[in-house]
C-alpha cells in the first residue's frame, strides 16, 4: 500500500476515533465531566468585542451544545480554530480586527501571507509585465504604502518554458503575460531597491518547470547584491509544482522523473540553507482552472502534496523540517463544494501528516493561499464579474484561507488594468474591513448544518479519488497513466456542455442575456517591440561576455547530473554565468525533454 | 468520393492552453475533417514544416498566451517564403485577441480569427466552406519536402476517388523529376524500410521517436521518412496525433506524413503501398512505417513486400499466455520488442514471448531459413537514453549489413503462403 492508501485508512480511522470519543463521552462519566469542564472553561475565557453599533459579540463563536457527546464531536471532529484537526482554521484568530495593535503575525503565520489591516491593497498582488525594470517599477508602485513588501512575480511564456528570449519564434511573447527573465542580471534588476534579506520582504515566484534554475538565479542575484550571508535570510515562495503541470498546466520541460529529481535537489538545499523559504507551493488552482471539479481539485492537490512528502522524506529530509515549509494554493469558484473544500482539505492534510508521516504540529498545517476563479469570469457583460468575484471571496474567507487574491473583472480579455485591479483589491477590503462578516468573530459562518453536509460529502468524494489513485499504483503511476489529466479534461468538457445546454446558468451568457457581449474597449498592456528587442540585445551581450565561463559551468552541471549527485550547488554556479535557456538546453541533453501527453 | 479535408492544428510556443483546441479537434473530426494535431508549445518552424509535409489545406492555431500578432504573422510569412502560401492560416484565442488585433492579423494574411463566443458549429462550417473545395492548380513545388508532399496527396486523393493509380496528370508531372515515381516497382528502392506494428498503447510512437533521436545524433547528415497511421472510417474524420508525441521527429531531416486508414482494415491505408513505394526510392536512409494499433490477426506488411525489417512492439499486458499463440506477427516479425518493461508483468512477458518465439525456429529451419533467430528486446521507451532502446537502435542500424539485412523477403514468402493456406 502506498502512503496515499495509508492516508485513506488514517482518515477513516480518525473518523471512527471521533465516533468512539462521542460514545465514550456519553458512557464514561469521568471523561464526560472533563470535556464539559474544558468546554465551559473555554467559553468563559472568550473575549468580547463590540461592533460599531455597540453590540457585544464573542471573538470566537462556538456551537450551543452542553452535552458531552456533542462536545467531543466538536473537539475531535472539528477542533477549535488553530487546533487539530484544524477543520475551522489553521490559526486561532484569522481576520479579526486587532484588539490593540496588530499582533505578531510572525508567530502565527510564518511567511505565508497575512492580512495587514492598514494596507490598502491585498498583500500579494500577482504582477509581472514587460522587462525586469518595468515589473520592478510596478512592484515599487504596489508596495508604496506598505510596511511589508510581499511581491508576487508572474513570468512571461519563454521564461515559464525555460527558454531564452532569443529562441526561435518567441519574440512576440517576450514580456507578455509576465516579466521576461533570461539571466541573473535580469533577476537583479527585477528586485532592485528591495532589501531581500529583510524580515519584511518576501518574494513569491509563480513558476514550476524551470523552478530550480530560477531559484538558483534568485539566490545568485541576492548574493551579488547583499553578499553570501544573505542566503539563510531569504524569504519567499517558489511554486515548483511538477505534478500539477503534468496534470493540468502543461508547463513541464523535463520528463517527470528528472523534473522531480531537480525539485528534490532544490528542496534539500533550501531546507538546509534557507530555512525561511517555501520551496514548493502545491497548487490546485491550475487544476481547477483547467476545468476539474472542485473535488478533483482538492483530491489531486492533496494527493500530490502527500506524494511530495513521501519523496522528500524518502531522501531522509526530516518531515518536521520541510513540512512547515509546504504551502497550498487553491481555486475558489461558485460551486457549492467551495463552501467547505479548503476546510476538508485542511483536516485531511493534518490527519495524514500526523498519522502517516509522523509530523509534528507545525508540519500538520495546510497553509493556504486562495485565488478566486478566473474560469468563472467571462467576457460577455463583464461587469458581472465583480459580483462573481465577491461571492467567491466570501467563500474563500468562510474557509479561513490564509491569504487571498481577488481577480480583476477585466481578466477574461486582458492583463488586468489598474482600474479593475483596484476594484478587485477593494473588494477584499470591503469584505474584511468595512463589513462585519469576518472582523468581529472567528467562526462567524462556520458549522451550519448545510456546511456540515457539504463537508461530509466532499470528504467522502476526496477519499474515493484517493482510493482510485492508490489502485493505479500511487500518484506518480496515475500521472503517467494520464489518470488525473483525463479526469480533468472530462470534467472540463462536461462543464462546457452544461453551459451550452443551459443546465449551468451563466448570467449574461446563457441566461438574462442583454446582447452586450462585445469585448469592451480597453487599452491592452502590450510589450513594445523596442523593449522586446532590448531584451534580446541584453541577452546577446550577456552570453558573449560569459561564453567561456558558461561552457565550463554547464559541463560541471552536466557532470553532476550524470553522476546522480545533488546538482543544486552546480546549478547555483551555472546561474551566475549562464542564461536560463542555456541551462535548460544542457539539462535536456542529459535527461531528455518532456514528451507531452495527448 | 473526395478526400477528407486535412488541416493541422497547434498551440504556439510557450503556450500550454490546450483545452480549447482539444475540444475543437474533436468537433472537426466528428464532422469529417482529418486533423493533424501538433500539440502545444510549438514553434513557427515546427508548425510550417509539419503543414508542408502533411500538405494540409490550412493551419488552425489556438493562442491564449499573448504575442499572437507576431506569431500568426511569422507563420504566414514562413509559409510564403517556403512557397506554401496555398496553406491558409486561421485561429483564435478566446478573449485574448481583440478586434483590433484581429484586424491587424488579417491584414498580415491570416484568413480568419474566431472570438470568444464563436460556436463550434460556426468553426466547422468555416472550415468546410473555405477548405472543402478542390484545390486550385498547384504551383511548382519549391522544395523537395513540398514536392514529395504534393505527390503523396495525389496518391491519397486518387485512392479516395476510387482510382488505383495516380491520374495520368500526376504521372506526367512526377516524371519530370529525376527520382522517378513508379508505383509497385521496387527495383529502385534505395532506402531501408522498417515497419513497426503492434497493439494500441504499446508505445510504438514513443519508441520510434526515441530511435529517430538516436539516428539524428549518430548520422549528422542522415535523413528519415516516417509514414504514420491512425484509424478512420471511410468518409469520416480522424485525429492524427502522433506528431504531438514525436518531439524529436520534428526536424528538417525528418519527413513525416500522417495517414488515416480511411476505412481499410489491417493497420494501413489503401494508399500506403504506393506512398511507401515512392518514399523508398527517394534516398532516405530509413523509411519508417508505423501501423495503427493492430489486432492479433494483423500482418500489415506481408502484402507489399517493401518492408525490409519488421518490428512488433508489444505491451506486457497482453492477457493470458494463450493469447500469444494467436498473434500472427509473432511468427513474422524480425524483432519483437516488449516495451514498458518497467511494468511488474514485464519479466513474465519476456519469458513467455521468448518461449513463443522458440516455437517458430524448427518450422523456419524446415523452410530453409537456417534457424535465423528472431530478436527479443525489452525497452522502456519513455525513459531518456534507455539502454534497451539503445540496443534496439544498434540492432536496427547494424542490420543494414549484418544478420538482419533484408533477407528474407524472398525466403519468407513461400513459408507465409503455405501458412496462409493452412
Amino acid at each position: 500500500m502506498s502512503k496515499l492508501g495509508q492516508v485513506v485508512e488514517a482518515v477513516e480511522n480518525y473518523d471512527k476515533f471521533v465516533l468512539d470519543q462521542v460514545k465514550r463521552a456519553r458512557t464514561d462519566e469521568k471523561f464526560g465531566r472533563e470535556l464539559l469542564g474544558r468546554w465551559n472553561d473555554i467559553k468563559a475565557k472568550i473575549p468580547v468585542t463590540r461592533t460599531p453599533t455597540g453590540l457585544p459579540l464573542p471573538r470566537l463563536a462556538l456551537p450551543e451544545i452542553d452535552e458531552p457527546g456533542e462536545i467531543a464531536r466538536y473537539f475531535f471532529g472539528e477542533g477549535l480554530p488553530g487546533e487539530f484537526p484544524y477543520l475551522s482554521a489553521a490559526y486561532r484568530e484569522m481576520y479579526l480586527e486587532p484588539v490593540r495593535e496588530i499582533e505578531s503575525f510572525e508567530k502565527n503565520a510564518g511567511t505565508i501571507d497575512k492580512k495587514i489591516p492598514q494596507a490598502e491593497e491585498p498583500t500579494r498582488l500577482f504582477s509581472g509585465l514587460m522587462l525586469a525594470e518595468d515589473t520592478n517599477e510596478r512592484f515599487h508602485y504596489l508596495t508604496r504604502h506598505q510596511r511589508t513588501h510581499r511581491l508576487s512575480t508572474a513570468f512571461d511564456g519563454p521564461t515559464l518554458y525555460g527558454i531564452d528570449s532569443d529562441a526561435d519564434g518567441v519574440f512576440g511573447k517576450i514580456g507578455e503575460g509576465g516579466v521576461a527573465i533570461d539571466t541573473v542580471e535580469d533577476m537583479m534588476q527585477l528586485y532592485d531597491g528591495f532589501d531581500l534579506g529583510s524580515p519584511n520582504f518576501s518574494a513569491s515566484m509563480t513558476i514550476s518547470g524551470p523552478a530550480p534554475i530560477i531559484m538558483a538565479m534568485y539566490i545568485a542575484a541576492a548574493k551579488r547584491r547583499f553578499g553570501p550571508k544573505v542566503v539563510p535570510k531569504l524569504r519567499g515562495t517558489i511554486q515548483a509544482d511538477i505534478f500539477k503541470e503534468v496534470q493540468a498546466q502543461n508547463e513541464t520541460i523535463f520528463p517527470i522523473e528528472p523534473s522531480l529529481r531537480f525539485l528534490t535537489d532544490m528542496v534539500e538545499f533550501t531546507t538546509h540553507e534557507m530555512p525561511r523559504w517555501y520551496p514548493i507551493s502545491i497548487s490546485g488552482y491550475h487544476i481547477g482552472e483547467a476545468g476539474s471539479t472542485p473535488v478533483q481539485q482538492a483530491a489531486y492537490t492533496l494527493s500530490n502534496g502527500f506524494a511530495y512528502v513521501e519523496m522528500f522524506a524518502g531522501l531522509g529530509i526530516p518531515v518536521d523540517q520541510f513540512g512547515p515549509r509546504l504551502s497550498f494554493f487553491l481555486d475558489c469558484g461558485l460551486d457549492a463544494e467551495y463552501i467547505a473544500l479548503a476546510r476538508v482539505s485542511r483536516r485531511i492534510w493534518a490527519i495524514g501528516m500526523r498519522d502517516v508521516f509522523g509530523a509534528g504540529p507545525k508540519a500538520q498545517l495546510y497553509k493556504l493561499h486562495t485565488q478566486t476563479s478566473g474560469r468563472s469570469l467571462i467576457a460577455a457583460e463583464f461587469k458581472n464579474n465583480l459580483t462573481r468575484t465577491a461571492a467567491e471571496l466570501v467563500l474563500a474567507y468562510v474557509n479561513a484561507t490564509n491569504s487571498c487574491h481577488s481577480n480583476s473583472a477585466d481578466e477574461p480579455f486582458t492583463t488586468p488594468s489598474e482600474e479593475w485591479i483596484r476594484l478587485a483589491a477593494h473588494g477584499q477590503a470591503i469584505l474584511l474591513e468595512e463589513s462585519g462578516i469576518f472582523k468581529h468573530t472567528m467562526n462567524m459562518l462556520s458549522g451550519s448544518p448545510g456546511m456540515k453536509a457539504v463537508e461530509r460529502a466532499v470528504e467522502a468524494a476526496i477519499l474515493d479519488e484517493f482510493r482510485e489513485i492508490e489502485r493505479l499504483g500511487g500518484v506518480l503511476a496515475a500521472v503517467e497513466e494520464r489518470y488525473q489529466r483525463s479526469q480533468i479534461q472530462n470534467a472540463s468538457h462536461r462543464y462546457e456542455q452544461q453551459i451550452y445546454d443551459g443546465t449551468r446558468p451563466i448570467i449574461g451568457l446563457n441566461r438574462y442575456r442583454d446582447g452586450a457581449d462585445e469585448i469592451p474597449d480597453v487599452k491592452l498592456a502590450r510589450t513594445p517591440r523596442s523593449k522586446q528587442q532590448l531584451q534580446v540585445d541584453r541577452l546577446a551581450k550577456f552570453k558573449k561576455k560569459n561564453a567561456e565561463k558558461a561552457k565550463r559551468a554547464l559541463d560541471k552541471l552536466a557532470g553532476a547530473v550524470e553522476r546522480g549527485e545533488n546538482c543544486f550547488p552546480t546549478l547555483l554556479e551555472a546561474a551566475e554565468v549562464c542564461s536560463l535557456g542555456q541551462i535548460t538546453g544542457r539539462l535536456q541533453e542529459v535527461v531528455g525533454r518532456f514528451r507531452p501527453m495527448v | 468520393m473526395a478526400s477528407p479535408i486535412r488541416i493541422l492544428t497547434a498551440v504556439p510556443i510557450c503556450d500550454g492552453h490546450d483545452s480549447a483546441i482539444n475540444t475543437i479537434n474533436l468537433e472537426f473530426i466528428r464532422h469529417g475533417i482529418e486533423v493533424i494535431y501538433l500539440g502545444y508549445h510549438r514553434s513557427v518552424t515546427d508548425i510550417v514544416r509539419a503543414a508542408i509535409q502533411e500538405d494540409v489545406r490550412a493551419i488552425g492555431i489556438s493562442s491564449y498566451n499573448g504575442g499572437h500578432i507576431e506569431f500568426f504573422a511569422e507563420v504566414v510569412n514562413l509559409l510564403r517564403k517556403k512557397g506554401a502560401d496555398d496553406i491558409k492560416v486561421f485561429g483564435g484565442g478566446g478573449g485574448t485577441i481583440t478586434h483590433d488585433d484581429a484586424a491587424i492579423m488579417k491584414r498580415k494574411g491570416v484568413e480568419e480569427v474566431f472570438f470568444a463566443g464563436t460556436s463550434l458549429e460556426e468553426m466547422v462550417k468555416f472550415v468546410h466552406e473555405h477548405y472543402g473545395k478542390p484545390r486550385a492548380k498547384r504551383t511548382r513545388p519549391k522544395s523537395a519536402d513540398q514536392e514529395l508532399a504534393h505527390k503523396l496527396t495525389e496518391i491519397e486523393d486518387s485512392y479516395a476517388a476510387g482510382r488505383k493509380r495516380p491520374t495520368p496528370n500526376a504521372q506526367r508531372r512526377t516524371s519530370k523529376s529525376k527520382k522517378r515515381h513508379q508505383t509497385s516497382n521496387f527495383k529502385h528502392q534505395t532506402s531501408r524500410v522498417i515497419g513497426f506494428t503492434g497493439p494500441g498503447g504499446a508505445g510504438k510512437t514513443t519508441l520510434i521517436d526515441e530511435l529517430v533521436l538516436r539516428f539524428l545524433n549518430r548520422n549528422p547528415k542522415g535523413k528519415i521518412a516516417i509514414l504514420s497511421h491512425d484509424p478512420s472510417v471511410v468518409g469520416e474524420g480522424a485525429l492524427l496525433g502522433d506528431r504531438a508525441t514525436m518531439i524529436n521527429s520534428q526536424d528538417d531531416r525528418v519527413f513525416m506524413r500522417s495517414m488515416a486508414t480511411r476505412g481499410q482494415a489491417g493497420g494501413l491505408s489503401p494508399a500506403t503501398h504506393d506512398c511507401l513505394a515512392l518514399l523508398a526510392q527517394l534516398n532516405f536512409d530509413n523509411v519508417i512505417i508505423e501501423t495503427v494499433g493492430t489486432g492479433q490477426e494483423a500482418m500489415p506488411f506481408q502484402k507489399n513486400g517493401i518492408v525490409d525489417l519488421t518490428v512488433l512492439v508489444m505491451n506486457p499486458d497482453y492477457g493470458s499466455r494463450l493469447q500469444l499463440q494467436k498473434i500472427v506477427m509473432l511468427d513474422l516479425a524480425d524483432i519483437v520488442v516488449v516495451n514498458k518493461s518497467d511494468l511488474q508483468r514485464a519479466r513474465t512477458a519476456h519469458t513467455e514471448i521468448e518461449q513463443r518465439l522458440e516455437q517458430n525456429r524448427p518450422v523456419r529451419r524446415s523452410f530453409g531459413e537456417g534457424g535465423r533467430k528472431q530478436q527479443l528486446i525489452d525497452t522502456v521507451a519513455k525513459r531518456h537514453r534507455d539502454p534497451g532502446v539503445d540496443r534496439l537502435f544498434e540492432l536496427i542500424s547494424s542490420g543494414r549489413d549484418g544478420a538482419l539485412r533484408r533477407p528474407a523477403a524472398a525466403a519468407r514468402r513461400p513459408y507465409q503462403q503455405k501458412r496462409r493456406k493452412k
